[in-house]
């Protein structure tokens, strides 16, 4: 249980405030403030001080914090934070400072019902709509480019739509009937220079928002070939080709009957977003981006370092903001950087001592090169002492409309007669980098 | 009533010229327009989120709650619980409407007034709510009822007794066969925590509830999984079948979306592991822990930071269940610090003989980035596998190599530390190292690098032609080094002259010289002369003392002690088992309730009338009832010294309980050899007997048992009263023993030693084992004690001037002469009769008396303000009054 909970601005402003068990010291807000703003690098998540645990995540600029002095499941309360961001996202339509002050009163009747006497009830914006009584007030969402938020990898927000769900939702009559269906999918890959894969994985996710009406009945279904690692299936078994999910995990709400046999999903999708299913793929599969990089030595104070990158992905797909970026030697003092083609650019960042790359639409089946002359400060007599200093490369990128695992939605069924009940479906795969990286 | 509310509205003609604002609210609250009157409660409430002082409008609020609007009532509701603390009269205007609401016929009302009466931390409040809470419980609503449920361990934390006396604890145990899985959660969840306070198992767990439990957990929400699954953690299968048909029935509970609830499922399976020994089961068990730990590790950085601390339990634990996937522990470079550091660890726990390879490589990679703590890491992690690992070492030695050469100032420090321990490890070899290390010692400037290295000189200093020059180069220095580099000094230059004696004479002599007589460290000094001693009688020894065989290095860093590794085990996915602590240790107020001190911090940043402040006095003076006789129970010990302070400082926890000091140790052999079994001992007066307090750990292999005990004559002739009963003790627990000792029985006639001591035995299974625990007179001094006027003045004049010892006692903060008398008769140094002087101060005159009827006499003067005491000190008994000053210098300083 919980003893306090706060959110508070990246400035340490106290945004909202509750204390639900009057057992820990007033003016915590101010120690962990402090204590989170001198840290010596990241801190970690949960840390004691005093006898007082301080749990925080960082969500869209803001801090959620609890503090308990039991010996409570730290993961619950992480877990609880995060979903408590959520149910305020799905209420306020936006999460951000001035979403949720405008919002206070909404928030605070949310926080009673979320949790009581420091004990978390339910985070489930279905169930959390019927006791909730206060309107939001409507934010103007901000405008979010292709290049989604850094800090919100999990949940990317489904085709930006910042509608707040609530009450006043039901009766409005500009409502529309549709669901949004994303399967996210984060690669990691670690390559050596050769090109050879040391570590590769996919963490997908489907994630829905639901706006239907009535709150019907949806069957998902997935591929028919669907293996997973450790779990009886029975149906049509994986040959060549067919996807083989290392693990997975389910939202509550969905019933998992038809999914031995038939690959099938079923639920009652509850509002506002959620996570239908969490899925990791490790193991061999096409890496989306293949980087190949070079480095030479040209006279004892130059070097040229030459990457090229590959896109193994179809040719009607592309990669968006492709970033690739190049740590070089400590001893830098000139780069020089040519591009053969436009609608590239590249930079070197004397700081941090990193080449920057970009590239805005990278089609799939092509390359791209840059090859980039470094003068050093200081001699070098062995293109091995100087390769140590240069790399990792690293990617970053986002791929509309593919995803690797070939994990596919089959369907998405709304189980009603009514023919006159046809909603908006809207489907979209979504590839991004996690850590894509290739050593020298 | 009416004159409080008549008083509440004459304080109001102040605040008004000031706060037009308020006045306003005010108006807009009597409005008759509903959404006027909704819109100013939202200012009130606004304002008060800011932090402005809107209790004024109290009795205003809490007019607009008599209203259908459920939404307006949820408003007021929320100002009422923030400041019915600050108002309490004024809370007792709400109760009426509260009771009310809870009959309502809307479900949601009748909650919502039960949970916040629930909230409202009075006592008059709670005495209102029993009788609907008992309502609540029977109602026909779930809602109502989980509120309910989840409402009485509130009203235990502020009345334990009221809860008990009135049954809601039974009632709180049906609403376990609930038919409702979230009320039967929140009854979970209520139970686990009032028998935490209580220190009383009330959840009762058995074969008979377990089957409504996990029915219960299939239906409920992820919250309610936690509690219940939580709740399961603690029970004790009754054997193999009933483990496995519960870890069967939690399996399932794996693939949940909610890390909290996987974790607590993981915790529940491997308790049941450790109550089947099918090694087909457990195979199979192990087998299917294996994705969610790893899928836990693709979930944001917080949750994979708590799952990697108890990842590193769990391999500790059950090695085999992560034993081949070492490669998902491999560091992403978008893992924030705190997570790469817990991946590192865990690398270096998975390491075998088919995977160091890829390990080191990857370490490899890590010691050539860019964060410095990260690359730190990676290098003592190498060093770790390959002490870890014979078949790694060569690899790995020719990694730390090649970053050696890189010549990065803080890789080659660590990279020295390292190399040193596996040098230790492995004498003798890889020695091609040496020469990259000499070339780059310049860089070295961080005392543990500086050491390491001066201790590689010295061990290898035979082998490095100018290990004389280079060691002679740190020796100019000396004094301006840390202590730890001067000893590895020391020690290397006396290795460097055993292996060299030749041109190293006068190296050896001027570093004993700086040693012994020039430092002002004794450990150095003590280090110094036992070298030149040693080196003065006879050199050969020396030799086989200080180039003999050093014990083999091994590493257990990481590891987790043994006792705490199984009780970490058992509280997998709580708090503890991130810190890795015991949670004791950090949990501060776990039967302690949080009256006096919080409230008077929170008083004081209310401005309040003299009224409410008189009012809230006598309140503070009902709850701390219960409060005092607690602390009185323990003594009249430190706590006591704030009494006459302002703001009592906030002790963590309970009264420190009596202070055992190890007395042996488990590396002490006993009268036949063997090893194993640790005592901490502490002998003290407990309830008017001398008592001798011990804490047996058995560190063994096997179980100990047939525990007895002799004691030595000694001056006061203590024997033991019983013997010892004490139950075997499992190997790596421990158990709290205490003997009455009874005086006057084996004497020594010898006089009493200063610090006194008692000679103890212990016979075990294992061996006899001896030490001796060093005790305080006021073990010894008597109860009894205590002489009146006439009996005091007769010796107090015998003994006179002549044998009088007058001694300074200082202590911690002045004191004055009522505290101090407290302090004494803690001690059975007992009161007679005082004086007061004129400069202020006073005199205190007291007696104690030994169990063989010697008497100790003093005059305790306590002037005001000072902190020390003038103790005049008169005996017949001339021994004890080295004793008699030290028991007070103890219990004062």
């Amino acid at each position: 249980m919980i003893s306090q909970f706060y959110i508070l601005s990246l400035r340490g402003d106290t945004i909202i405030t509750r204390d639900f068990r009057g057992d820990v010291v007033k003016g915590t807000a101010e120690i962990f403030f402090r204590k989170v703003k001198f840290w010596h690098g990241d801190a970690p998540p949960i840390f004691n001080l005093e006898g007082v645990t301080y749990v925080f995540i960082k969500k869209n600029g803001l801090y959620f914090v609890a503090t308990t002095c039991h010996n409570i499941s730290p993961a619950a309360v992480v877990e609880l934070l995060t979903k408590m961001s959520k149910v305020f996202k799905d209420f306020c339509g936006v999460l951000n400072e001035e979403s949720i002050r405008k919002n206070f009163v909404l928030v605070y009747e949310l926080l009673d019902e979320m949790v009581d006497y420091g004990y978390p009830q339910t985070t489930n914006t279905e169930h959390l709509k019927s006791c909730i009584h206060n309107e939001a007030v409507v934010i103007e969402a901000p405008k979010t480019g292709l290049n989604l938020p850094q800090w919100n990898p999990r949940t990317v927000p489904s085709n930006a739509v910042h509608r707040p769900v609530g009450p006043m939702q039901n009766d409005s009559k500009s409502k529309k009937n549709e669901i949004f269906v994303d399967i996210l999918e984060r690669i990691s890959v670690l390559m050596s220079s050769n090109g050879f894969v040391i570590n590769s994985a996919i963490d997908g996710s489907i994630q829905m928002k639901s706006y239907l009406m009535g709150n019907p009945e949806l069957k998902l279904a997935l591929n028919e070939d669907i293996m997973v690692k450790n779990m009886d299936l029975g149906g049509s078994h994986g040959g060549y080709g067919s996807v083989i999910l290392d693990d997975c995990n389910f939202h509550e709400c969905v019933d998992l009957q038809d999914f031995s046999d038939l690959r099938t999903l079923s639920f009652y999708p509850p509002d506002g977003e959620f996570a239908v299913m969490n899925y990791r793929i490790t193991g061999d599969f096409r890496v989306p981006f293949r980087i190949f990089p070079f480095a030479e030595l040209q006279a004892p104070y130059k070097i040229e370092v030459t990457i090229k990158v590959r896109a193994d992905i179809p040719e009607q797909n592309y990669g968006g903001n492709v970033q690739i970026s190049c740590m070089l030697p400590k001893t830098s003092a000139s780069v020089s950087t040519e591009l053969a083609v436009s609608g590239q650019s590249a930079e070197y960042l004397a700081s941090e001592h990193r080449l920057v790359w970009n590239i805005k639409k990278f089609q799939g089946g092509t390359e791209a090169a840059i090859k980039c002359r470094v003068t050093l400060s200081a001699p070098v007599s062995n293109i091995a002492n100087i390769k140590k200093e240069v790399g990792p490369v690293s990617l970053t990128y986002e791929i509309p409309m593919y995803n690797v695992s070939n994990l596919q939605v089959r369907y998405l069924r709304i189980a009603e007669r009514h023919k006159s009940y046809n909603p908006c479906r809207w489907v979209r795969y979504v590839t991004q980098s996690s850590s894509y990286v290739c050593r020298f | 009533m009416v004159a409080m509310r008549q008083k509440q509205n004459d304080g109001k003609f102040f605040q008004t010229t000031k706060r037009g604002e308020i006045q306003e609210l005010k108006e807009e609250l009597h409005a008759n327009d509903k959404q006027k009157q909704k819109d100013a409660v939202k200012k009130v409430i606004a304002n008060m989120t800011v932090g402005k002082d809107v209790s004024a409008l109290f009795a205003d609020v809490v007019n607009c709650i008599q209203t259908d609007n459920v939404e307006l009532k949820k408003l007021v509701y929320l100002y009422v619980m923030n400041y019915a603390k600050a108002q309490p009269e004024l809370a007792i205007l709400a109760i009426n409407t509260f009771r009310k609401d809870a009959k309502d016929a809307n479900p949601l009302i009748r909650s919502l007034a039960v949970r916040t009466m629930g909230c409202i931390r009075l006592d008059q409040v709670t005495e209102y709510l029993l009788e609907p809470l008992r309502r609540c419980c029977q109602d026909h609503d779930p809602y109502v009822r989980k509120t309910s449920a989840i409402c009485i361990p509130k009203v235990y934390d502020i009345n334990p007794e009221l809860v008990e006396d009135q049954g809601f604890v039974e009632i709180l145990k049906d609403l376990l066969g609930d038919g409702n899985p979230m009320v039967v959660a929140n009854a979970v969840a209520g139970l686990a925590e009032i028998s935490q306070t209580c220190g009383r198992d009330l959840l009762d767990l058995d074969k008979g509830n377990i089957p409504k439990l996990l029915a219960a957990l299939n239906e409920c929400n992820e919250w309610g999984q936690v509690f219940i699954l939580d709740a399961l953690a603690t029970y004790d299968p009754s054997g193999p079948s009933d483990a496995e048909s519960i870890s069967e029935r939690v399996t399932a509970r794996l693939s949940h979306a909610n890390p909290a609830v996987v974790l607590t499922a993981i915790k529940v399976i491997l308790r049941c592991m450790e109550h089947t020994e099918n090694p087909e089961v457990l195979r199979m068990l192990a087998k299917k822990l294996n994705p969610p730990l790893v899928t836990l590790l693709s979930s944001e950085p917080e949750v994979q930071y708590v799952a990697l601390r108890n990842i590193r339990l769990i391999v500790q634990k059950r090695p085999g269940i992560l034993a081949s996937d070492v490669k998902m522990f491999f560091c992403k470079y978008n893992d924030p610090i705190y997570v790469k550091l817990e991946k590192v660890d865990i690398m270096c726990m998975l390491v075998s003989d088919k995977n160091f390879d890829q390990v080191l490589l990857e370490l490899k990679e890590y010691a050539s980035g860019v964060d410095v703590e990260f690359v730190r890491k990676s290098v003592r992690s190498i060093g770790r596998v390959a002490v870890k690992l014979e078949r790694a070492c060569e690899r790995a030695m020719n990694v730390l190599l090649e970053l050696i050469e890189t010549k990065v100032n803080y890789v080659v420090q660590e990279s020295c530390v390292v190399v040193k321990d596996i040098f230790r490890k492995y004498p003798s070899r890889y020695e091609q190292v040496l020469s990259a290390l000499c070339e780059s010692m310049e860089v070295l400037d961080e005392p543990e690098a500086k050491a390491s290295m001066i201790w590689i000189l010295g061990e290898y200093a035979g082998r490095i032609d100018n290990s004389d020059e280079l060691l002679e180069s740190f020796l100019d220095s000396f004094h301006d080094e840390p202590l730890m580099v001067q000893m590895q000094l020391l020690t290397a230059i006396v290795k460097l002259f055993l292996q060299k004696p030749s041109s190293t004479q006068d190296m050896v002599s001027k570093v004993l010289q700086c040693a012994t007589e020039e430092s002002t460290n004794h450990d150095l000094r003590d280090r110094g002369y036992i070298y030149w001693r040693l080196l003065a009688t006879n050199p050969e020894a020396t030799k086989r003392v200080v180039l003999g065989d050093k014990p083999s290095l091994r590493d257990d860093s990481q590891s987790v002690d043994k006792n705490l590794l199984e009780k970490l085990s058992s509280e997998l996915s709580l708090m503890s088992s991130v810190y890795h602590k015991y949670a004791e240790e950090f949990v501060t107020r776990l039967a302690v309730t949080p009256s006096g001190a919080d409230e008077k911090a929170q008083d004081d940043d209310l401005d309040e009338e003299d009224r409410q402040a008189s009012r809230r006095e006598v309140q503070e003076e009902l709850e701390r009832g219960p409060d005092a006789g607690r602390n009185g129970s323990g003594g009249l010990d430190l706590l006591d010294l704030g009494m006459g302070d302002d703001s009592p400082p906030r002790t963590s926890g309970a009264a420190p309980a009596v202070q055992k000091v190890a007395v042996l140790p488990p590396t002490q052999a006993g009268q036949h050899g063997n090893t194993g079994f640790a005592v901490s001992a502490a002998f003290v007066r407990q309830r008017g007997s001398p008592t001798l307090m011990m804490t047996f750990s058995n560190s063994s292999s096997g179980p100990l048992g047939g525990f007895a005990i002799q004691v030595n004559k000694n001056p006061f002739g203590f024997a033991p009263t019983q013997q010892i009963a004490c139950p075997e003790i499992m190997s790596g627990s421990s158990a709290e023993v205490a003997v009455v000792m009874t005086p006057g029985q084996l004497m020594s006639n010898t006089p009493p030693t200063n610090p006194l001591l008692l000679q103890v035995a212990i016979k075990t299974s294992l061996d006899i084992f001896y030490f001796h625990v060093q005790f305080d007179l006021s073990a010894v001094l008597v109860e009894s004690g205590a002489l009146t006027r006439d009996d005091f003045t007769p010796i107090w004049q015998r003994v006179g001037e002549a044998g009088q010892k007058v001694a300074m006692i200082s202590m911690a903060r002045p004191m004055d002469a009522e505290a101090v008398k407290a302090q004494l008769a803690a001690d059975n140094v007992h009161y007679v009769a005082q004086r007061q002087v004129d400069d202020g101060s006073v005199l205190l005159y007291t007696s104690s008396q030994t169990p063989n009827n010697c008497t100790v006499l003093s005059e305790v003067a306590v002037s005001p303000g000072s902190s020390s005491l003038k103790v005049s000190i008169r005996t017949e008994t001339q021994v004890l009054m080295p004793l008699y000053e030290a028991m007070l210098s103890r219990r004062f300083g």
